[in-house]
């Protein structure tokens, strides 16, 4: 049992029982107060690309606390070696990879300040100088390489699942205070790769410790360093002081997770926790009609669809895949499942993204010209079903059930909804042949590079990891995109890609999904697009 | 057959029960849907890293392989390490497994406090309005699922008049003892100790409570009626000695037994109470687990629930056959 548990009693509750100066101590106080987080450098862009402007400083306020509660904790403090959100924004506090993005998604400096392609298409960061890990020592060259080879290079410690997310490396070598990194190939998307992942550790640390060690505890460059870790309950971190972009305003965070959102509600409402994830869109008028905290959404990264399997009946038929874009009626969904909270999409990239093209308009919701285009691909009196997660995606059940029941109405197709358990729908929607996939069912796929080419290519191109398509043009496309060194140019292709994905209907285009978070008055807070969270930014009201 | 033979016997058995229990829960991967390689690996992941992932977790062995080492290592207390979080799956499961027996046990008071003065003087006011009453209450509770009982106490204690916790487990009874140890302020330890566990607590004895009420009630009738009470009445001795110093006394006998098997049964049903409340036992580590896949997390979590109930069974079995020889010889 951890002594020091006397931090995370409930100051509220000890106080309003106990109600003496001794029971003040017991809680702990705030102790000394954070320098209140200094603005952000300005960037220099890399890549070719403009500078970008960094964002204006702000005057960070007094210290306080903060508490994050999300639906799920962490699996583990390796920060190489987990492969989904939770996990990233627990470790996230505590790491930081070469590159790192804004709130909008755009690429800014991190642990590199400077980095640019060179001239045989290897990538080269220069390091920010004054960077230390939180046990005081300084980061270097080789930890950085190590940490590159670790993520990517199997026999250098652990099989990451995220070995293919910084592209198909060839090698890294270390420099005086910079890293080169060469890849198989022309790696055009290399700088959006990193700064969505890569974390760096350091290698001394990784190589006296074993996995047990690593995933309790901490030992990276972030804003916050983990005092406290608790598996599967709750984490907690103070401010890095030596933080080389100036200690944070928060002064203690708490991250900690209720799988029930009924629960993560009443934690808000009952000002126990500041930000609280996933709000269901039947809990936002509660949470705004309170007096202690409101809702904050933002479009995120992730793009829901139905997929259709270009290589059985009926989906072979491109008019009837385009039918029931004709026969679902999105707006209605968003609007009447989803409380408003999503975009309507009409590609496969999303707005903003690398790629998304803006001349393409959604498939209007036209149930006659849908029925019309049924008849016309032969396949009039089909009955089709339409397979959903359960609990994956924000209200993905309601949705299936809401667009089968809208397909269903049509006179000529017939379409039922199979409710399946999300890893067992994983397990055939990733089997390594396209024939044991399901022919027709709801997915979802966040994007966290920010880039079209990152949808497009695993889940549209032939040898995507999860296709449902194959067509000679859109792979033509697609490889002209890998391989183009003119970012403008790479854009028109993606964006002709998108085009030609529209037309070719392997989903019924659907929404983006919002990240809907409840947060509390006391503070003042804008979530980002990746679903990434960012307490550092955090300021009190 | 001797007391000591017949506890051997029954140790023996519980020996065979749980080993029983590792091989269902072994075998349970493999006829559930989903791979926990899916769990690990990005949807997007190539079929090398897939490969390798299933390789670092031994899952490219054999069956008879992986069922032969699991339970080599388990003889050893090895739990193996968790497919998802990295961590001996050991710490993980002993680390929870403190806040279950600490709600369990809490939940159990609740009952007990409630119930036995219930069942009593309902038995004792047969046919009159309290009695009515207790069975009305003890009803309610038998009918009400605890989830519902949960987010319904939060509302009202939590959120709306601001008495309890929402959810966690910020204090734990550990710490209470140690404030008394290091001189901190025992009676705000203890309030906002009381202020997490309350309502879980509730939450979980609520159904426990109902069964012991009607339980207490009934036993309490069939001893009213019994040629002894009536003895005592005859001979004179006050209503109250007879009742709560004879007829309770032996009510209790079989409550007790059922109070001791039902430990086992809330150690592995707060499963739900857990997850309204976010309790960090083992129930939440169960689901967790579940959810990720994560089966050398769910294997020991399940194992560690069914020891301990087989354990509580046993215990009760040989309480029970000590105290009651006859057993012994059925």
């Amino acid at each position: 049992m951890p002594t020091d548990n006397d931090d995370h009693i409930d100051r509220r509750t000890v106080l309003k029982y106990a109600g003496t100066a001794g029971a003040v101590g017991l809680a702990g106080c705030s102790g000394n107060g954070g320098d209140g987080g200094d603005g952000e450098d300005g960037m220099d862009g890399g890549d070719g690309e403009d500078g970008m402007d960094g964002e204006d400083g702000e005057d960070g306020g007094d210290a306080f606390e903060l508490g994050v509660t999300m639906g799920q904790m962490d699996s583990g403090l390796d920060p190489q070696d987990h492969a989904e959100t939770n996990t990233e924004i627990i470790v996230g506090q505590a790491y930081e990879g070469l590159l790192d993005r804004d709130k909008e998604g755009g690429i800014i400096a991190g642990l590199a300040d400077d980095w640019e392609r060179t001239d045989d298409g290897s990538v080269r960061f220069t390091l920010r100088d004054g960077v230390t890990f939180h046990n005081g020592d300084d980061l270097t060259a080789e930890d950085v390489r190590f940490s590159i080879r670790r993520i990517v290079f199997e026999d250098v410690g652990i099989a990451s699942p995220q070995s293919n997310d910084l592209g198909v490396v060839d090698e890294v070598t270390a420099g005086d205070g910079e890293v080169t990194v060469s890849f198989e190939g022309y790696n055009p998307i290399a700088f959006q790769l990193f700064a969505t992942n890569g974390e760096i550790v350091q290698q001394s640390w990784v190589e006296e410790n074993g996995g047990d060690y690593i995933n309790r505890n901490a030992n990276g460059t972030g804003p916050f360093r983990v005092t406290e870790y608790n598996s599967g309950t709750e984490v907690l971190y103070e401010p890095n002081e030596d933080y080389w972009d100036g200690a944070p305003a928060v002064n203690e965070l708490r991250m900690s997770a209720s799988s029930e959102s009924s629960t993560r509600v009443n934690q808000l409402l009952a000002e126990e926790t500041d930000i609280v994830t996933n709000v269901p869109p039947n809990e936002v008028s509660r949470v705004n009609n309170s007096d202690v905290a409101s809702i904050n959404s933002v479009p995120s990264a992730r793009i829901i669809f139905l997929q259709m399997r270009y290589d059985v009946e009926p989906f072979s038929s491109q008019q009837f895949r385009q039918a029931l874009n004709h026969a679902v009626d999105v707006e209605s969904i968003i609007e009447n499942v989803l409380n408003g909270f999503g975009n309507i999409t009409a590609q496969p990239t999303l707005e903003g993204h690398v790629g998304y093209n803006p001349d393409i308009e959604p498939y209007p919701y036209d149930p006659d010209e849908a029925e019309r285009l049924v008849e016309e691909s032969g396949h009039a009196g089909v009955e089709i079903t339409l397979e959903t997660p359960i609990g994956r995606y924000l209200r993905d059940v309601d949705i299936a059930q809401a667009a089968a029941n809208q397909i269903d109405s049509l006179s000529n197709v017939s379409c039922e909804v199979e409710q399946r358990e999300f890893s067992s729908l994983v397990q055939d929607v990733t089997a390594p042949d396209i024939e044991d996939r399901p022919h027709f069912n709801l997915l979802g796929w966040g994007n966290g590079e920010f880039d079209g080419s990152q949808t497009l290519t695993p889940l549209l191109s032939s040898s995507g990891a999860l296709t449902v398509l194959e067509n000679e043009e859109l792979d033509g496309l697609l490889t002209d995109a890998e391989a183009t060194e003119d970012p403008d140019e790479r854009v028109g292709i993606l964006q002709e890609a998108n085009q030609l994905a529209h037309d070719l209907a392997p989903w019924v285009f659907m929404h983006q999904q919002f990240s809907v978070y409840g947060v509390s008055s006391d503070i003042s807070w804008v979530p980002r697009s990746d679903e990434f969270i960012d307490p550092d930014t955090a300021t009190q009201q | 057959m001797s007391f000591g033979r017949f506890a051997l016997k029954r140790s023996l058995q519980g020996v065979g029960v749980v080993w029983g229990v590792i091989t269902v829960v072994f075998a349970l991967r493999f006829v559930t849907p989903g791979s926990a390689i899916n769990a690990v690996a990005p949807l997007d992941a190539s079929q090398e890293t897939r490969a390798a992932i299933a390789a670092e977790l031994g899952l490219d062995q054999p069956l008879y392989v992986q069922y032969g080492q699991y339970v080599f290592d388990l003889l050893q207390g090895d739990m193996g390490r968790s497919y998802i979080k990295g961590q001996e799956v050991t710490t993980l499961v002993f680390e929870r497994l403190p806040a279950t027996v600490e709600l369990a046990v809490a939940a159990s008071v609740v009952a007990i406090v409630l119930a036995i003065p219930l069942g009593v003087v309902s038995a004792t006011n047969r046919n009159e309005p309290v009695d009515y009453g207790a069975t009305l209450l003890s009803l309610g509770g038998i009918s009400t699922p605890n989830f519902w009982l949960g987010i319904m106490l939060i509302l009202i204690f939590a959120v709306e008049f601001d008495i309890f916790n929402t959810s966690g487990r910020g204090v734990d009874v550990g710490d209470v003892a140690l404030s008394v140890v290091n001189a901190e302020p025992f009676v705000g330890t203890l309030l906002a100790w009381l202020a997490y566990i309350t309502l879980p607590a509730i939450a979980l004895g609520t159904y426990f409570m109902a069964l012991i009420t009607r339980l207490t009630r009934s036993g309490m009738l069939d001893e009213l009626s019994k040629g002894y009470v009536q003895a005592a009445r005859a001979k004179g001795l006050p209503q109250t000695l007879i009742r709560y110093k004879h007829a309770l006394r032996n009510t209790l006998i079989p409550v007790i037994t059922v109070l001791g098997l039902q430990l086992g049964t809330l150690i592995g049903g707060a499963v739900i109470t857990e997850a309204v409340f976010s309790w960090p036992g083992l129930g939440t580590l169960v689901i967790e687990s579940i959810n990720q896949r994560d089966w050398p997390a769910l294997q020991g979590s399940l194992i560690v629930i069914g020891t301990s109930f087989v354990l509580v069974n046993i215990l009760v079995d040989v309480v029970y056959a000590y105290l009651d020889p006859g057993v012994v010889n059925d």
